[in-house]
């Protein structure tokens, strides 16, 4: 009975405390002390991880091949036609001088993945990066395959980093060349299945197409970068006033083990973007869940 | 079981608690099965009820799950309060009923992981998670629980060797294994 009443104790004063309050405080200290050790067993644990994972990999490689070798001639076309049109699409640029924020405003921390959550509630990985490689909260990360999710908290040498598909987690994206944005989120419990959600009813959308972030220019900044790749569209919904569209995320989120922070630094747009969305209130915070950061940014006042 | 528990068992408990925590976080949530993860934090809970009691499978739910809360940077307390119920019944039934079944640990774990996935999941409702849910959820949960009854009985064999040398002799189990041995009676009553 007595740790029942302190469990829910517990719970309260954590629910209740804001980000940077005392419980949040502890937990962050015990990610510095033990990172370490679960940095070193994570090493050592890799082969029988490895092994696991091998047995699962074998059963898919073929089926994959085949896929991929049909993608890749798929890709190689449009891969000749893309450069034309980049090449185009530098020289607007240039032209009408858009504010446009890319990945190269970002300083990126590779970062190794020493934990994760099993729980099918968070959707949660742990990084042996910290505050002191300068990682900080609402830091976007990605892997060579697509978007990963963003930090939602920081200790020295560590920090905790919810995937795209958890879901406190939402970002504005656009399907393919469209203009049509949305904000992605999960399907909850679903760890295969996002929603792009809020797009125009009379937008057009096919599947298999790439579904990207937005990272949409002023005034309704995102904290991700744009054009990095979500996901790809598996079918599409049809509502009332918006159309909703089902994306089975590209990077394989059940099997990370190094990723890339995009960090920031101190005065740039990105960084002032971040900090605008941790000083949120705690019921309106990203990590609250009440509000995200790509929330807020779909109204246009930044996050 | 009987009295307060030895100091040998404690720290066996809490060394078994810290090995599958740190396991299950670096190895078991990194292999799907069928999509889901096995869970084998909530099945190392409830089997330290079934082996040592009420009193020992709640106060290691709450360790468990406090860990688990503290390592991941999860809802803190949330995690403790469902596994130190689970702790508790399991222990409990321990006493109570005290099931020989062999079947037993494969039921036990099951339950466990099925309070643990749908009482985490109300909690979440309860605190007000902002997420579409789908019928997705469910099935999720179903297979999770699947998953974890497939790793019950290796996980109860791990617990209970683990833990064997330091669990104290059960006045009541003693009674009924002699019963079952010599027919109820004592070999002195016999004679």
């Amino acid at each position: 009975m007595l740790l029942v009443v302190l469990s829910l104790l517990l719970l309260t004063a954590y629910f209740g405390e804001a980000p940077g309050g005392r419980l949040h405080g502890v937990q962050r200290a015990f990610l510095t002390v033990v990172s370490p050790i679960q940095d070193g067993a994570n090493k050592a644990l890799k082969p029988v991880r490895d092994l696991f994972g091998w047995f699962g990999d074998a059963l898919h490689a073929k089926g994959q091949r085949d896929q991929l070798r049909r993608q890749n001639d798929i890709l190689r076309r449009e891969v000749v036609a893309d450069q034309a049109e980049k090449r185009s699409y530098r020289q607007l640029i240039s032209l009408y001088h858009l504010d446009q924020l890319g990945v190269n405003d970002y300083h990126p921390v590779t970062a190794t993945v020493f934990g994760k959550s099993p729980n099918i509630w968070y959707s949660t990985v742990t990084i042996d990066k910290g505050s002191s490689a300068g990682v900080r909260v609402n830091d976007p990360v990605i892997n060579g395959e697509g978007l990963v999710g963003k930090v939602v908290q920081v200790a020295s040498d560590g920090a905790q980093v919810d995937l795209i598909t958890d879901s406190s987690v939402g970002v504005s994206a656009r399907v393919g060349t469209s203009n049509a944005t949305g904000i992605v989120q999960p399907k909850a419990g679903d760890p295969n299945d996002l929603l792009l959600q809020y797009l125009p009813a009379n937008s057009q959308v096919n599947n298999g197409e790439y579904v990207v972030t937005s990272g949409t220019v002023s005034p309704d900044d995102s904290l991700y970068p744009p054009g990095i790749v979500i996901g790809q569209v598996t079918s599409v919904n049809e509502e009332s006033a918006y159309r909703s569209v089902n994306v089975h995320p590209t990077a394989n989120l059940h099997n990370l083990d190094v990723v890339q922070v995009l960090t920031s630094g101190a005065g740039t747009r990105p960084s002032n973007l971040s900090r605008l969305a941790a000083s949120l209130p705690a019921g309106q915070s990203p990590a609250g869940g009440a509000v995200t950061g790509e929330q807020l940014a779909s109204t246009g006042s930044g996050g | 079981m009987s009295g307060a528990p030895s100091g040998a068992l404690l720290v066996r408990v809490a060394a078994l608690a810290v090995v599958v925590v740190f396991f299950q976080i670096g190895v078991v949530s990194e292999v799907p099965v069928f999509g889901v993860n096995a869970d084998i934090s909530p099945l190392l809970v409830a089997f330290v009820g079934l082996l040592c009691g009420s009193m020992l499978g709640a106060a290691g739910g709450f360790a468990v799950g406090l860990l688990v809360d503290l390592t991941l940077l999860q809802t803190l307390g949330l995690t403790s309060l469902v596994f130190t119920l689970i702790g508790y019944s399991c222990g409990r039934l321990r006493e109570l009923r005290d099931p020989q079944a062999a079947l037993t640990p494969l039921l036990v774990g099951a339950s466990a992981s099925a309070v643990s996935l749908v009482g985490y999941s109300l909690m979440e409702f309860m605190l007000g998670v902002d997420a579409p849910v789908s019928f997705e959820l469910l099935r999720q949960i179903v297979l999770g629980v699947v998953v974890n009854t497939i790793v019950a009985l290796p996980m109860w064999a791990i617990v209970r060797r683990s833990l064997e040398g330091a669990l104290p002799e059960d006045p009541r189990r003693r009674r009924r294994r002699r019963a079952y041995t010599t027919g109820g009676l004592s070999p002195l009553s016999r004679s």
